[in-house]
């Protein structure tokens, strides 16, 4: 598998929420071909719907929009691109980060604010550039562990 | 609009002997919260039925679907009223746990 070239998909779709399952029908497809466990694929639709999700809600207020998802393979690893043109969501990585409702009374929980929790938790790694006026872009990871029999 | 979902999302009732049960299937996501948050309004505000949500047959969620769900538990909370969610899938039990919701939900165990 040496110098084998990162291998790229990249769909283009309306910042809207109708939308957000094709993307989640993508990443089925290519997570599968690459041998990802069913449980694997289960956890990264959850992570890369959150980051469409958040292009839809924050990105264009009222007015369309477009969000580009690039699934890049790299030999185990896939990392998947979410980027809009919009507003930032600076507040959502704010309000959001590593906050769950582990520690809080039901009176206490905010509504809203775990998306970007989930992302954290279900990727291997997830980075997150925002510039105003320059749109989001979140970079989801994830590695496949191959199976002993493969090494 | 028609995007041809193989796992339209679904929401049907059943009202028996003082219990109100909705039982979901499909996918659960931010494209669908907005009926879904308009159907369930007059059901949890009403406090003469308990309410079960069963969530045996859907297949994902995502974080608008649990925000429903906690609001909807916060609104019967207050209101002294039974909610109880039935019949977790594991996948969802799973974001359940991760996100700490579980242990505001009385469950009712998986047969």
């Amino acid at each position: 598998m040496n110098g084998e070239a990162v291998q790229k998909v990249v769909i283009s779709l309306p910042a809207s929420a109708d939308y957000v399952d094709i993307v989640r029908l993508n990443l089925y497809g290519i997570a599968s071909k690459m041998g990802f466990s069913y449980e694997d694929i289960e956890d990264m639709k959850v992570a890369v719907s959150e980051a469409c999700n958040n292009s839809v809600l924050y990105a264009y207020g009222q007015e369309d929009g477009t969000v580009e998802v690039t699934f890049e393979i790299n030999g185990d690893l896939l990392s998947i691109t979410v980027k809009d043109e919009g507003d930032s969501f600076d507040n959502l990585t704010a309000q959001g980060e590593g906050s769950t409702l582990h520690d809080k009374e039901l009176d206490d929980v905010q509504i809203g604010g775990l998306g970007f929790f989930l992302m954290q938790a279900l990727m291997d790694d997830v980075s997150v550039e925002s510039q105003a006026g320059c749109g989001t872009k979140v970079v989801l990871t994830k590695r496949l562990m191959r199976s002993e029999e493969m090494v | 609009m028609n995007t041809n979902k193989n796992e339209k999302f679904n929401a049907t009732m059943q009202s028996n002997d003082g219990t109100i049960t909705v039982v979901l299937s499909g996918e659960l996501d931010l494209s669908v919260a907005p009926e879904f948050r308009l159907m369930m309004k007059p059901l949890v505000e009403d406090s003469n039925h308990d309410l079960i949500i069963n969530l045996k047959n859907l297949k994902y969620i995502d974080s608008t679907g649990i925000g429903i769900l906690l609001s909807i538990l916060k609104a019967r909370h207050g209101m002294g009223s039974k909610f109880l969610v039935e019949d977790v899938p594991s996948q969802i039990q799973k974001l359940f746990d991760m996100t700490g919701i579980s242990k505001f939900f009385a469950t009712k165990e998986n047969s």
